[in-house]
């Protein structure tokens, strides 16, 4: 079994009367990529905030590699890379000397930093880059030196917060590849964000949150055996008749249709190759249908079925 | 880790634009304005205090004590040397130097009294009327205890000698243009702008106030020793800074300050310490982003005001009416502290303001540290 890097045991912050983490337990184990999934205000922050010791909280216990975390565990310190949902860099230094300045917060050997800052700006492509001032850099090359400061002192434990927030595709795709290439060379990953698709792609397990609360955890798969819901079908259907819908209702694992327009939708609760014997019916029965499109189920179908309500934001 | 974070920081605050104009270019800048506007005054500042050329004349033919008097007040004592004695064997000859313009007065000893011929009134006949009226006093003084109460006579002189440390106290300076105020107010003001180094560099250091506090924070480092490398980096930066203004007052516009240029450096020094230490203070208590900008621009631009710097009787209207405002306001303290090392010397007001400044620079980084040890806050 593997060892588990972060305990959070029943954690509850307040911040006056509203709760803003209630009750909320998780567990990171060794190279794991660990995706904490909620909308906006569901308290995800807040608890990272609370995991780094930088915030109070009300109750609950945190501990990181095996120990209680506080504000003066430096050996737990070190083994830790942030890297926060705002760019926190300093202006006024280059990029050479923003990841030199922070990594040396952690090394003080002089040769092994030169060489770490030297990697990292290598792994988030920034050498190029190395004398320029951050207000010189674009939104993606200002984030992906947000990173290289969060990771240069090659951390096992690292911690993103919602790094993607407000980065165009391309830099998106990079930091995600970026981080995958970290977990691979062996850092645990802890990645907060409320884009659904990023966490599907990137992590291994999913814990969502909600008011606060841990609502669901697992592998995205886990998360989504639990929908009735496995498959999405729309079929454009000019000529569709009672009869035809009567029809399709009857198909094995068909379990819900609804008309929009000349589009029919249709839901299966499981089974394989449901569309095949869909659009088999149709041809059999000899009716004329238009573009046909099928979506499996997403975490935001999740979050939907748990929480009655969607995680709102999408990639763009 | 200290020297490092202390260099880095050198880097960081000088590199700062809005640092460099507000402390460097705009104290510059109205240094130039003052000196436009009345630059030439404080040069030919007709109050200012000069050595005066007196004639002395001894029919005695031999030493006396009034003499001594004269030779002691030729000596230069705190950059200041009130006479400057032309020796004469006759009485005409000195006459004839006086008519000439070479002294400004002359003193006739004569059956040990001594006599004082001034061409005219006003502050040379009042300096050296002065001088004779103190010594026929001390004399009488000491001559009617010596007649009466001989085993008091000692006593009478150290009394004596409090006097004379008293009268020392209140000694005309090398420099009493009340313009010259105005620049030691831009001294201060420049200095408390410093306050500014201080926020911005606990703006990156506390997780309360920038996401760069909270990365800091997130780091195995210990707080305050990288405050203090931070408070260093600003002192010095800041005192470099001051030196500039003061190099370019007194070399390039050339009003002379009447301070010995390391002794002012040392004054700046310590006033820079101060506005960085009002400034950590500001940067600890204040939770808001904004007001670290805004508190320090109101306080260093009202304690200025107040110490003088748009208008230079300010100072002495709070100094009569509510002198405890003077005794707080770093500006005020710091602008004193110049203009009485510059007027009187080194006198007991300016060794207090000096220990005033000391107390508040330790108090601010006191009641700081108590705020600044906490790690941990309720909300960000």
């Amino acid at each position: 079994m593997s060892e588990k890097i972060v305990k959070i045991e029943n954690l509850v912050k307040r911040y006056g009367d509203k709760l803003a983490v209630d009750h909320f337990s998780l567990e990171v184990e060794e190279g794991e990529i660990l995706g904490l999934l909620g909308p906006n205000g569901s308290g995800k922050t807040t608890t990272i905030n609370c995991l780094l010791s930088l915030l109070t909280f009300d109750k609950g216990e945190i501990t990181i590699f095996g120990e209680k975390m506080a504000p003066d565990k430096y050996d737990i310190k070190s083994k830790i890379g942030v890297v926060l949902q705002n760019v926190a860099v300093i202006e006024t230094l280059t990029v050479y000397e923003n990841v030199d300045f922070f990594c040396g917060l952690y090394i003080t050997d002089k040769k092994l930093r030169k060489q770490y800052v030297e990697e990292a700006l290598e792994f988030t492509g920034l050498t190029e880059y190395k004398k320029y001032k951050p207000r010189k850099l674009s939104g993606g090359l200002l984030r992906r030196l947000n990173i290289a400061c969060g990771i240069a002192h090659k951390p096992k434990l690292i911690i993103f917060d919602e790094p993607t927030v407000a980065v165009d595709p391309q830099s998106r795709n990079a930091i995600l590849e970026g981080i995958k290439k970290m977990n691979r060379q062996g850092a645990t990953v802890i990645y907060t964000s409320h884009y659904m698709e990023e966490v599907e792609e990137l992590c291994t397990r999913v814990v969502i949150m909600d008011h606060g609360k841990n609502v669901a955890n697992g592998t995205s798969a886990e998360l989504k055996s639990t929908l009735m819901n496995r498959e999405t079908i729309r079929i454009s259907l000019p000529g569709k008749s009672e009869k035809i819908l009567e029809g399709i209702r009857e198909i094995n694992h068909v379990y819900k249709t609804k008309e929009e327009g000349d589009d029919i939708i249709i839901n299966c609760n499981g089974g394989e190759h449901n569309l095949v014997h869909i659009l088999s019916y149709l041809t059999d029965n000899n009716v004329p249908f238009g573009r046909v499109s099928t979506e499996l189920p997403t975490l935001n179908d999740v979050f939907l079925e748990i929480t009655g309500k969607e995680l709102r934001d999408k990639c763009s | 880790m200290f020297i490092r974070m202390f260099f880095y920081k050198i880097k960081e605050i000088s590199r700062n634009r809005t640092l460099l104009g507000w402390n460097l270019v705009f104290p510059l800048v109205l240094a130039t304005a003052f000196f436009l506007g009345f630059g030439n005054m404080i040069k030919d500042d007709p109050d200012a205090f000069k050595t005066i050329e007196v004639g002395y004349v001894n029919t005695d033919g031999q030493a006396s004590p009034f003499s001594m008097v004269l030779s002691s007040l030729s000596k230069e004592n705190d950059g200041i040397r009130v006479l400057k004695v032309h020796k004469f064997s006759d009485v005409d000859d000195a006459k004839s130097a006086l008519d000439g313009d070479e002294v400004e007065g002359i003193y006739i000893e004569e059956n040990g009294s001594v006599e004082t011929i001034v061409p005219a009134n006003g502050l040379v006949s009042t300096t050296l009327n002065q001088i004779v009226r103190e010594y026929e006093n001390g004399k009488v003084v000491i001559e009617t205890i010596a007649k009466d109460h001989p085993e008091n006579v000692m006593n009478a002189v150290k009394m004596m000698e409090i006097n004379k440390s008293v009268l020392k106290e209140y000694d005309f300076g090398s420099n009493t243009s009340p313009y010259l105020q105005y620049y030691f107010s831009l001294i201060a003001m420049s200095s408390l702008f410093s306050s500014w180094i201080s926020t911005s560099m606990l703006e990156g250091m506390c997780a309360n106030l920038s996401e760069n506090g909270k990365r800091f924070e997130c780091a195995p480092v210990y707080k305050l020793p990288s405050i203090v490398a931070g408070i260093l980096a600003g002192v010095v930066l800041q005192s470099i800074s001051n030196g500039i203004v003061v190099f370019y007052v007194e070399k390039v516009l050339g009003i002379d300050f009447g301070i010995p240029l390391l002794n002012v450096l040392a004054i700046t020094t310590l006033g820079s310490a101060l506005g960085i230490a009002f400034g950590v203070l500001i940067g600890s208590l204040c939770k808001n982003k904004n007001l670290l900008v805004a508190i320090p621009l109101c306080f260093s631009m009202t304690c200025s005001f107040l110490s003088g710097l748009m208008w230079h009787q300010i100072r002495q209207m709070i100094e009569y009416h509510m002198p405890i405002i003077n005794r707080i306001n770093p500006a005020a303290l710091l602008t004193d502290c110049l203009f009485v090392r510059a007027t009187y010397g080194k006198t007991d007001v300016y060794y207090r303001d000096i220990f005033t400044m000391l107390v508040l620079i330790a108090a601010c980084l006191i009641i700081s540290a108590m705020f600044l040890r906490r790690r941990k806050y309720v909300s960000l």
